[in-house]
Parts: structure tokens; C-alpha cells; sequence
């Protein structure tokens, strides 16, 4: 096991100079290769080749993601894929939809896998009504095996201003135990300006209905470099949030692309943070969570020191997929609905990304796979280092030998030798048994993992910036 | 049950237009109203008042009568129907690891159950008959096909059972956060609204179970729920008898279940 201890006090430190030096356009990882790679010679019959083959480990576990891409209203920061609307009959439609792509999925590979992990992700999947949720959690039920023991990890996003106690007791009844909470930012300026107005009262409020139902874990997102936020606004939104106590917080960078995102356009650049200004609320809100108790796992996310995450990121046991950390990931993700992604052990798979495509190909009969690919042997070795790197905060070149049957340092050795300009900087340092990332370097992750991204050259242009 | 069915004819002969209007022969129109049934929100309305009234009847099967004891569903079977309870009271229940049963709801006429059934597709609980009732069903997967033909039903019923499932979420948190003394009054006072809900006194109830189902479901001793409901009685906040549960100072009971925290 690999070992990174850090006392939960130790606060880590965002370097100027060193962003300033490495700053560039890089992905979060959620998976390697990226979305950005996956073609079109994965069609429907490789996803249903797939599928089938999940068969064979009928005792593995699975995950699944639910897309619902319907907002009430449009915040202006927003990069998901989304359709604004107030018509709840769109979201009766859709829900249709996806109970026939589950009935395709489910008759496919079968119901042998205990589904451990549930995310409802949007879009804002608290535009459904309750009858609407209900409905869909029978159509899981119907089409695959849910569980009930406490090692399940049900979560759902939570936009505070669609949703009130019976609610919360509602999702509980149906089986999920985790929360996560819109918050993005309490001061109202702020609110304002990204148009999603909510009051810190609510999200008390459906904070302490939460501990009352006694879900397991409530995790709030938040966001730094919005319209009109400054390190001292934020750091007054930053004493509320550490007041309400959640168990994790999810700390995103906005990126500010408006020539890609059309919703961003209604942001006025002027009342943008500078990249100074930036770097000083992330070194602000990370001495006040530091201080508050929480610790850095990476990747813009912070938790209690008990908590499963960093418990498992101390054991080595961490694990990222596209729902984020986790501690009991499934070997195979299966995402459902318009433009989910699944993420198999040697595949990936995206649906349509059109609603009007996606409920074409369900109205034909068939899966709604727009894309994907088939992970080479060089993606599998590239994949297992950057995962280590994001989740241990290190690798440990026997353990990747030893899957791999193959020396590290000769595979990667034009890696190696751009990796030790980033050693000469502090970001990490390089035995001849491992790679580990520094205090430093923990903040420049996506920097460190790009170095082994054999495609990231290619499409430089396309991400956000790091910081 | 006495208590219950007094109250609800009380009851029917006050909507007495409305069952007047009702064809004589409609299998709705028995003893006990569909009237103040939670199902009847989705089951009456179509059926009394659309074409559609033969398909749901077919569907729904009407007053199944039950023996005091008897199952209606047992844990980890299928899910396969959701439940009403026409007449008598159902209680459910699971088996704990040492083979003990544990009470987690009552269920009183024009009541709901079978929803725990819903996000695992097998029922989490047993439920048996407290006493001899009467239960309507509505079986899943043909009502599923009929919302094909009528798809408002089934965003009607889906809605419907979304509030049962959150309320019984608030109920079992309600009670689990509070004092043996809070717990009783809460119960009484939930039964009472129950109660009311459906027509009937909130100050006179019946209270079906036996004082050690009441513990069990309450986690609570048979010795505190005697002496605690003894002195309610003692204070003049309740009246007892036997099972009958009399109402008499409800400001004190709301302060005693500390309702407002």
C-alpha cells in the first residue's frame, strides 16, 4: 500500500510563479483516454458487444449515471450539456425514454450485477417532480438489481431552489443516501450575476432536513473565479459553508470559454476575477478549509479527514471514474440518458448528445450510442498512471510492472525526462521506485497527468485552463 | 374498529350526493367509501367519471378479505402490487438478525402500502393483518400497461405515491429523534391526523395494536409505554379505555410531543 500521509493540517499552497510557468489548457480525468478521442467506428453493435461481454463477471459490481438535461432557469456559468424549460411534459417524455433505453441495457447484459453506485446528474435532475422520480427509481428497480445495505453510495444533485423537505424525505424513501447541493456561491452580487439566486436560508434549512433524514454524506459544490467574486466575498461565503458543515465540498475552477459555452456570453468580463485575483482565493480558501478541518484530496476537492475519501486516499485505495472520487467503484460504469457517457474496463461508450437523436434511436429500438472507442494496450498503461497519480498522489513502478509485464522507466522514458523539469520545480520528486507528487505539485495535477496523456498535444485548444 | 366504521358511515351520509350519482351496481359503491380512500384519488375519479371505468376495474381487485394473522406480502417477494386498505388495520413488519419481528408502520382503512417495494422491485417488509380487514389491490405491471392508454393515471398515481413514501420517511424520522414521552404523543397525534384526514374524529381513536406492538414499533419497552400512556391519562391530557383513545387536551399533547422543535 502506498503510503501519503499528511497531517490534516498542512495547508496546500498554490505557487504563482510555478502556475504562471506551467499554465495550459488540460483535462480533469475523469477518464483517459478523454472524451475528446472517442470516434465513430464505436457504434451501437461494438456498445452492445460490450454490454453482453459484462456477463461473464455476473458477481462484479456496477455503476450508473443518469443524465437529466432540463433547468427551470439558466446559470449564466454553466458548461453541461442542458435544455432550459418549464415545461414538466418534457421531462415526462424523457423519462419514458429512458425507461425503454433501460429495458435495451437491462436485456443486454442482464440483471446478475449489484448496482453499488447511483449518480443523478444534470442539468438539474430536481426539475423532475416527485411522481416523476418515483417513477424512475421503479423503472431502476424494474431493470436492474438496487440495493439497500449502508456500502450503496445513491447520490443526487441537489439545486436547492427546486426542492424542500418533503422532497429530501422523498429521495431518502427511495433509496438515496447522498446529497450533493448546488451551492456555487452565497454572495447575492455573485448570485446575481451568474442568475441563481439562493438564499443561504435554504440551503440551511435543506442542510439540517438532510442530517435529519440522516443521509449518509452532503456534499456542497462550490465555485471560485465567478462574476463579481472576490477573495473577500468569498471568503464570507466560505465562513457560511464551514458553518453548515458539509462532509465534502467540490471546489470547481470557472472557466470562462464564452466562444464555446453561448450561456457564458451573458457574463460581463469585466466583473471576471483577475488570474492574480484567482490564485489568491484559491490559496484563501484553502488555508480556511485547512483551518476548518478539511484536507485536500485533489482535484478540487476537499473532505473531513474521517471521511471514506481521504480514509481510502491514506490506504491507497482511491478511486476516480466520471462521477469523481469514490472508494467502491465498479469495474463498469453505464450511463443513461442524452449524451451519458459508459465507461467499461477496455471501453467507453457516449449516447447521443441531440435529445431528437437520442429518442430517435430508442424509437427505432436500438441503443442510443453516438460514439466511443476501445482502449488500446498503450491507453491501458497511460490510464493506470494517471489514475494513480489523481488518486494516490503517487505510483509505484513494481505495481505497474507487474500488470503490465513490461520496465516502467524504458516505456516511459521520454515521459520521465519532461517529468524532471516539473521535479526541478518541487511538484514532485522521482526514485527508482516511484513517481509522488508533492504539497506543490497536489495543485497541479492535471499539469503532472498530461505529461502521460499521449494525446494531449493534439487538442490543446479545447480544455480549460488549469487554474 | 367499531369507532371506524360509526364514523365513516357518519361520513357517507354526508357526501350522500355523491354517492347517490354512482351507478348502484359500480363495484365502488360497498359498505366501506371509496371515498376517503388515498387510492381512490387516482382509482375513482377515472373510473366514475370516464369511459375508461372497465379497464381500471379489471385491474383493480376490490375488498380482498383477510384473516387476522394472514400475509398479505412477505419480505423479498416480487413487488407486484401496491395495496389499500379497504377495512381493519395491516401492520408491517421485517425480521431482525435474531429472528425477532420489528414493527415499522400501521396501516388504517383508506391507507397506502406496498411502497417499499418500489426501488428494489421486492418488498422490504411483511404485512399481515392486524385484524380481519379487507385490502384492494393494484397490480404493477398491468397498471403500467394501462397508463400506456392513459397516461395522466399514471402521472396522477406516481405523484401519489411519492407523497406516502415521503411521509413515512418524515414519520420514522419524526419519531426517531425523540423522548420516550415524545414519541407516544407523536404517535397519538399522527394517528389523530390520519384520522382526520380521512374523515373521521381526530379526538376519538381506536388505537388497533396492542400496547408491546406499539413499543415495538416505537422502540420502546411494553412497561414505559403502559406507565407513560397511564399517566397522559393520569394528567387528563387522554382518556383510555381499552383501546379507545379519547382526545382531551390537544394543546398539552402537541406540548408534550414537542411538535414545534
Amino acid at each position: 500500500m502506498s503510503q501519503v500521509s499528511m497531517p490534516s493540517s498542512e495547508v496546500v499552497f498554490w505557487d504563482k510563479a510555478v502556475i504562471d510557468k506551467y499554465d495550459s489548457r488540460g483535462p480533469r480525468y475523469t477518464s483517459y483516454p478523454t472524451a475528446l478521442e472517442f470516434n465513430h467506428l464505436f457504434d451501437v453493435n461494438a456498445h452492445e458487444r460490450v454490454l453482453a461481454d459484462l456477463q461473464q463477471l455476473p458477481d462484479e459490481t456496477l455503476s450508473i449515471y443518469i443524465h437529466i438535461p432540463f433547468c427551470r432557469d439558466i446559470c449564466y456559468y454553466c458548461a453541461c450539456n442542458k435544455i432550459v424549460t418549464r415545461n414538466a411534459q418534457a421531462a415526462e417524455e424523457y423519462i419514458g425514454y429512458l425507461e425503454k433505453e433501460m429495458a435495451l441495457v437491462s436485456k443486454a447484459m442482464g440483471k446478475s450485477r449489484r448496482v453499488t453506485q447511483l449518480h443523478l446528474g444534470g442539468g438539474t435532475p430536481t426539475f423532475l417532480s416527485s411522481g416523476q422520480l418515483t417513477r424512475l427509481v421503479l423503472a431502476l428497480a424494474q431493470n436492474f438489481q438496487m440495493v439497500d445495505d449502508d456500502s450503496r453510495e445513491y447520490s443526487i444533485e441537489i439545486d436547492p431552489r427546486t426542492v424542500n423537505t418533503a422532497d429530501l424525505a422523498l429521495l431518502k424513501g427511495l433509496g438515496f443516501n447522498r446529497l450533493s447541493i448546488g451551492v456555487q456561491d452565497f454572495s447575492l452580487d455573485v448570485q446575481k450575476a451568474i442568475n441563481r439566486v439562493n438564499d443561504v436560508t435554504l440551503v440551511r434549512n435543506l442542510t439540517m432536513a438532510a442530517r435529519d433524514l440522516d443521509y449518509d454524506s452532503i456534499n456542497f459544490d462550490l465555485i471560485y473565479g465567478l462574476p463579481e467574486q472576490s477573495p473577500e466575498s468569498l471568503k464570507e461565503t466560505l465562513e457560511q459553508v464551514i458553518a453548515l458543515n458539509p462532509d465534502r465540498i467540490a471546489f470547481y475552477n470557472y472557466a470562462h470559454m464564452p466562444e464555446r459555452f453561448t450561456s457564458q456570453r451573458a457574463i460581463d468580463r469585466l466583473t471576471l476575477p483577475s488570474a492574480d485575483q484567482k490564485i489568491d482565493m484559491l490559496n484563501g480558501l484553502s488555508l480556511q478549509l485547512c483551518k476548518a478541518g478539511y484536507r485536500y484530496i485533489g482535484m478540487d476537492h476537499f473532505v473531513k479527514p474521517d471521511d471514506k475519501l481521504a480514509i481510502a486516499q491514506q490506504q491507497g485505495k482511491l478511486l476516480r471514474n466520471f462521477q469523481g472520487y469514490s472508494v467502491n467503484k465498479s469495474p463498469d460504469l453505464i450511463g443513461l440518458g442524452v449524451s451519458s457517457i459508459s465507461g467499461f474496463e477496455h471501453a467507453f461508450a457516449q449516447n447521443e448528445k441531440d435529445l431528437k437523436e437520442y429518442y430517435a434511436a430508442l424509437d427505432a429500438g436500438v441503443l442510443p450510442t453516438a460514439k466511443g472507442l476501445f482502449k488500446s494496450d498503450d491507453d491501458d498503461r497511460r490510464e493506470f498512471v494517471i489514475m494513480a497519480l489523481i488518486c494516490h498522489l503517487q505510483l509505484e513502478f513494481s505495481k505497474w510492472e507487474e500488470k503490465f509485464d513490461s520496465v516502467f522507466t524504458e516505456y516511459f522514458m521520454a515521459e520521465l525526462n519532461d517529468l524532471s523539469e516539473l521535479e526541478k520545480d518541487g511538484l514532485l520528486t522521482i526514485s527508482d521506485k516511484n513517481i509522488a507528487v508533492t504539497n506543490k505539485g497536489r495543485c497541479l495535477l492535471r499539469t503532472i497527468c498530461r505529461v502521460f496523456d499521449a494525446y494531449h498535444n493534439q487538442q490543446l485548444q479545447l480544455h480549460s485552463k488549469v487554474i | 374498529m367499531l369507532t371506524n366504521i360509526t364514523a365513516k358511515n357518519d361520513n357517507l351520509a354526508m357526501s350522500e350526493p355523491t354517492v347517490k350519482s354512482v351507478d348502484p351496481t359500480c363495484p365502488h359503491n360497498k359498505a366501506i367509501s371509496c371515498l376517503d380512500c388515498r387510492l381512490g384519488k387516482i382509482c375513482l375519479p377515472v373510473a366514475l367519471n370516464d369511459d375508461d371505468i372497465v379497464e381500471l376495474d379489471e385491474i383493480v381487485k376490490r375488498g380482498r378479505m383477510m384473516e387476522k394473522g394472514e400475509h398479505l406480502y412477505r419480505a423479498n417477494d416480487k413487488f407486484h402490487s401496491v395495496f389499500a386498505v379497504r377495512s381493519g388495520y395491516i401492520k408491517t413488519y421485517r425480521l431482525t438478525k435474531d429472528g425477532e419481528e420489528q414493527i415499522t408502520g400501521f396501516y388504517f382503512p383508506g391507507e397506502i402500502l406496498g411502497l417499499d417495494g418500489i426501488n428494489q422491485n421486492s418488498y422490504k417488509n411483511s404485512a399481515k393483518a392486524l385484524e380481519s380487514a379487507a385490502v384492494c389491490e393494484i397490480p404493477f405491471n398491468r397498471f403500467q400497461e394501462l397508463s400506456l392508454q392513459m397516461p395522466q393515471l399514471q402521472t396522477h398515481f406516481f405523484q401519489l405515491m411519492s407523497q406516502e413514501i415521503a411521509e413515512d420517511q418524515l414519520l420514522i424520522t419524526l419519531l426517531s429523534k425523540k423522548t420516550a414521552q415524545q414519541r407516544l404523543a407523536t404517535f397519538v397525534l399522527t394517528i389523530s391526523a390520519r384520522n382526520a384526514a380521512r374523515g373521521l374524529s381526530a379526538m376519538n381513536l381506536r388505537l388497533p395494536m396492542s400496547r408491546t406492538e406499539m413499543g415495538n414499533f416505537l422502540g420502546l419497552t411494553v412497561e414505559t409505554v403502559s406507565r407513560t400512556m397511564n399517566r397522559f391519562a393520569k394528567e387528563g391530557v387522554i382518556a383510555l379505555d381499552q383501546k379507545e383513545v379519547s382526545i382531551l387536551d390537544v394543546e398539552r399533547l402537541r406540548l408534550l410531543a414537542n411538535l414545534d422543535q
